[in-house]
């Protein structure tokens, strides 16, 4: 299968390896900024091409890897679908509602599968979390708390900087965990929230979430790009009988380089490498649901039911009041 | 002048309900100018086999208690107690250190500190947490202006189940958000020096089946100043949790982020005959400092460091949450 990458920055030039990895062609790499197009598709040996709608309506293209800016995903996944090619997107799927609806509608009307990269439902450490909660093994859960994030992201043009497109740290990054918590633990009755989206003197989101879950389970979130390094990533369920957690500080290899002469000290960079890559299990998932297969473990519904929590969270970090969901 | 020419100050212990008295109990007889001079305790049971391990004489009579020429005394009752003991303790001159919460209602708190005003004794809240080493550290951080402004912070103050009267609401005016949010809510006005304006709560019986009380509460607050703070109290540790829970704050400020896990010095201990791995904390005697503090006020006749202001502020906080809670709203503190 082809596959055409519009988006050619962080998460494009990622899926672009990892879809070599699985044994498929990346046939064409699309980005407005041309060089970051020729770029990727040099290694990869595909064409470049400033043009998202046309590359994602080749004729030889089978998938379109949607990983541009999150407002400007549903333009993309609307002319794939348009052209009647499967689609990979990004998340957030998109940034309305009312664009995640039509780009429904579109897939089903054009009879293509539409998979939304909710790549935590991989994570092998999630995936722990959630079997021994499923399992039984703390007895029934109550209280969900998550934790991610780092340094505020970079982007091209920037995009992450304009909290209007990239609704910051809670519409970009805690959204995987809004997508999580309601995967494992069910529906949300209601969201508050807080956050800072602090654009002077430095650019600084920390975003405060809690949600009633319909079933009565407390979940709370916290989100950051306020640090000035690092990434971390910690979430605990606690039940009746007991409690899972994980820290990703508590990594197997933690390696500090030896700074060279004139530079500063280093940062511990701790790591956990897997046998297989989460980002691989979803794109195989993707693919097998292709293939007839089996279903995928996230659905466009699930896309865009996440955009729903994360658009609550901000309604109400907003207006200081509680959001219905 | 050493501390063996000082006269002893002369304290006293209302009730054993509250586990920290023990602690309290052991901070006193470990000071040389400090006699813990008599226990008394609505429970006489109680109080006399806490006497009798403190090898502290056991006194029945609240009055006659109360009439002994202690200086001061440490009331570590029951929640709803507190307001009925601080304000004997203070109409018989008795400078008083009160448990946390300081009340379970605003009215309460504010009779007790009206009742010391009026009797000229000095009223001090027990938040030992500002003792602790790593507390006190960040607090040194955030007063001299390294950090620059706060903007945020998360806190959490997780626990295990305490059980017995904890839970028990006509004791204890609420669970776990009652139990475990004034710590952190006096931390947090003491390192920013602002006053909470608001705050939404959504607190419930999640984890323990049936106890009757709140065992998770997950707070939103707002400063003066726009800073907006998380909160999560909880009982909600497991039994086998390696400790018996933590106190933690992340501060982000414009110089930088700083994440406080207070207790987080520890050692893993693995025994065989304990049966499962557990931390044993070795940092700072916070109730130490705590007493220390109050034993000083007692002498030299003043307030204690942490007020009975400092408690009410606390106080005023909690009772908002659960007023959101009911509500569904943030309501103004």
């Amino acid at each position: 299968m082809n596959v055409a990458v519009i988006g050619c920055g962080g998460m494009g030039t990622m899926h672009a390896h990892i879809v070599r990895a699985i044994g498929l062609n990346v046939v064409v790499c699309a980005d407005t900024a041309a060089a970051k197009a020729e770029a990727l598709a040099t290694t990869f040996g595909a064409d470049a091409t400033p043009n998202g709608i046309e590359a994602a309506a080749r004729k030889d293209v089978d998938i379109v890897a949607v990983c541009t800016s999150t407002p400007n995903h549903f333009p993309f996944v609307a002319a794939a679908a348009q052209a009647r090619k499967n689609i990979f997107c990004e998340k957030p799927f998109c940034r309305t509602i009312a664009e995640c609806k039509e780009a429904i509608a579109a897939a089903k009307k054009a009879k293509i599968k539409l998979f939304v990269g909710h790549v935590v439902r991989y994570f092998q450490e999630f995936e722990a979390i959630r079997e021994k909660v499923q399992a039984g093994v703390i007895g029934k859960p109550g209280f969900v708390k998550t934790y991610r994030g780092g340094i505020f992201p970079l982007g091209e043009k920037a995009w992450f900087h304009d909290y209007a497109q990239s609704g910051g740290v809670t519409m970009d990054t805690i959204i995987h965990d809004f997508d999580w918590i309601r995967y494992v633990f069910g529906e949300p009755d209601r969201v508050f929230c807080q956050a800072i989206q602090r654009s002077e003197p430095e650019k600084l989101d920390y975003s405060l979430a809690t949600f009633r879950m319909k079933n009565g389970i407390i979940a709370n979130v916290v989100g950051t790009w306020a640090h000035p390094g690092g990434f971390r990533v910690r979430a605990e369920v606690c039940g009746e009988k007991g409690m899972v957690s994980f820290d990703s500080n508590e990594a197997p290899i933690s390696t500090m380089m030896r700074a060279k002469p004139g530079e500063g000290a280093t940062m511990i960079v701790p790591e956990s490498p897997v046998d297989v890559s989460p980002y691989e299990l979803e794109w195989r998932d993707f693919i097998g649901w292709i293939e007839g297969k089996n279903t995928p473990r996230v659905t466009p519904e699930d896309g865009m039911a996440a955009v729903k929590m994360a658009l609550g969270a901000l309604e109400s970090a907003k207006t200081g009041k509680v959001v219905k969901l | 002048m050493s501390m063996t020419d000082i006269p002893a100050m002369k304290i006293g212990i209302m009730s054993f309900a509250h586990m920290h008295a023990w602690s309290y109990a052991h901070a006193l007889k470990g000071m040389t100018d400090v006699a813990l001079t008599a226990i008394w305790d609505d429970n006489a049971k109680r109080g006399r086999a806490m006497a009798e391990q403190l090898g502290v004489p056991f006194v029945k009579d609240m009055n006659k208690f109360l009439a002994m020429d202690t200086q001061g005394v440490i009331v570590t009752s029951e929640n709803v107690k507190h307001r009925a003991m601080v304000e004997a303790a203070a109409k018989a001159g008795k400078w008083v250190l009160c448990e946390k919460p300081l009340a379970t209602t605003v009215a309460d708190a504010k009779a007790m500190i009206a009742a010391c005003r009026k009797a000229k004794v000095g009223l001090g809240t027990a938040f030992p947490c500002r003792y602790i080493p790593a507390i006190k550290a960040v607090r040194a951080q955030t007063a001299s202006g390294a950090l620059g402004d706060i903007y945020a912070m998360s806190c959490t103050n997780h626990g295990q189940f305490p059980g017995g009267w904890f839970a028990k609401t006509d004791l204890s005016g609420g669970g776990a958000v009652m139990d475990h949010t004034v710590h952190v809510i006096d931390l947090v006005r003491w390192m920013t020096g602002k006053e909470f304006t608001k705050v939404y709560c959504e607190c419930g019986n999640v984890i323990h089946k049936g106890i009757g009380t709140d065992d998770t509460g997950s707070l939103h607050l707002e400063m003066e100043g726009g800073i907006i703070v998380s909160h999560i109290a909880s009982w909600n540790r497991a039994r086998t949790f390696p400790i018996w829970g933590d106190v933690t704050l992340e501060i982000v400020a414009e110089k930088g982020v700083v994440a406080v896990d207070a207790f987080n010095q520890k050692i893993g201990v693995y025994s065989d005959d304990v049966g499962k791995g557990f931390w044993a904390y070795w940092g700072g005697d916070s109730d130490q400092g705590l007493v220390r503090d109050f034993v000083d006020a007692v002498r030299e006749r003043r307030e204690p460091a942490i007020t009975g202001e400092d408690g009410l502020r606390a106080v005023e906080v909690t009772v908002a949450a659960y007023a959101s809670a009911r509500s569904g709203k943030m309501v103004a503190i």
